[in-house]
């Protein structure tokens, strides 16, 4: 496959992820597994940016991981909150 | 004795190794300055979205209620909006690359109308709001939501009067197919603010 042909495949796919997460939205209810799967969403969709647009698959290892890792420690926030909101408050309080 | 004495001469000249030390480039797209500034807004960002998440805890039906009177459809043709100003952007990297400077930047004019687009939806989308009463001050999730959807609106707008920058530099011939850091810096600048948008778009208009 050619470069050109890897983002417009890499395009469509973010298309598709961003519709499934509209369809989610839509949803009234919100789940452990809806919620994982908002998460997981944007773990790839940053991931394809971060590997493809900005082209940092290859790239310096500091500055590749440091992007990367945005795109680990998000969505492992969003399953946290969504776990432990009480736990998180009760540590939080002022 | 000579080759002996000679190795004492101090050097006044680094060598061609140590010169190569110097300047060769560390593997980087574009330039270690817009990098700093990337890894800058992203904490910026990152504080921002730490902030979410401590409001939503603490007010969990405030942050549950919230996003459903907000215009998913606001938000979600936005992000691919954003979404295809990038790949654009990315369209025009290649471009450059093969030598196609006026493709390039047509490319790029295509993304500044993705950009210019979005501004409008947004525009749109705060009066939307403001008509169904929700304002910076109803509660804390609004104002979570003006503050942190106001700060890219902001990076949205001079992100696309960066790249109508970079199209005049193209059309005046500065960028090749060799050189074209400039552009590359726009670029990855351009994806930044996509990423932004993809993270802050789940938090406020998808998940409660």
């Amino acid at each position: 496959m050619t470069h050109t042909r890897i983002i417009n495949t890499l395009w469509l796919v973010l298309i598709a992820l961003t519709l499934l997460s509209a369809y989610m939205a839509e949803r009234a209810d919100t789940s452990f597994i809806s919620v994982s799967i908002m998460a997981v969403v944007l773990a790839v969709k940053g991931r394809i940016i971060v590997d493809h647009f900005m082209e940092l698959k290859k790239a310096h290892i500091v500055l590749r991981t440091l992007m990367r890792v945005y795109f680990y420690v998000i969505p492992l926030l969003i399953i946290i909150v969504y776990l432990f909101p009480e736990q998180i408050a009760r540590w939080t309080a002022l | 004795m000579n080759a002996l004495a000679s190795s004492y001469v101090p050097q006044t000249k680094p060598s061609a190794e140590q010169l190569n030390f110097v300047v060769k480039k560390a593997n980087i797209p574009g330039s270690m300055a817009i990098w700093f500034a990337i890894l800058a807004e992203m904490s910026e960002f990152a504080i921002m979205f730490v902030v979410y998440f401590l409001a939503k805890v603490h007010n969990p039906e405030l942050f549950h209620e919230g996003p459903t009177r907000l215009s998913t459809l606001a938000g979600t043709t936005n992000t691919l909006v954003m979404l295809t100003s990038s790949f654009f952007v990315v369209r025009a990297v290649i471009a450059i690359r093969a030598n196609k400077p006026k493709q390039s930047a047509n490319w790029l004019w295509a993304a500044v109308a993705c950009g210019v687009i979005y501004l409008i939806i947004k525009a749109f989308e705060y009066h939307w709001n403001t008509t169904q009463g929700l304002a910076t001050e109803t509660n804390i999730f609004y104002g979570v939501y003006y503050y942190v959807t106001f700060n890219h609106f902001l990076h949205v707008g001079w992100g696309s009067a960066g790249l109508i920058w970079v199209i005049y530099r193209i059309n005046t011939g500065i960028y090749t197919s060799n050189e074209h850091e400039g552009l590359i810096n726009m670029a990855v600048y351009w994806h930044m603010i996509d990423l932004a948008w993809i993270t802050i778009f789940p938090l406020l208009y998808v998940i409660r």
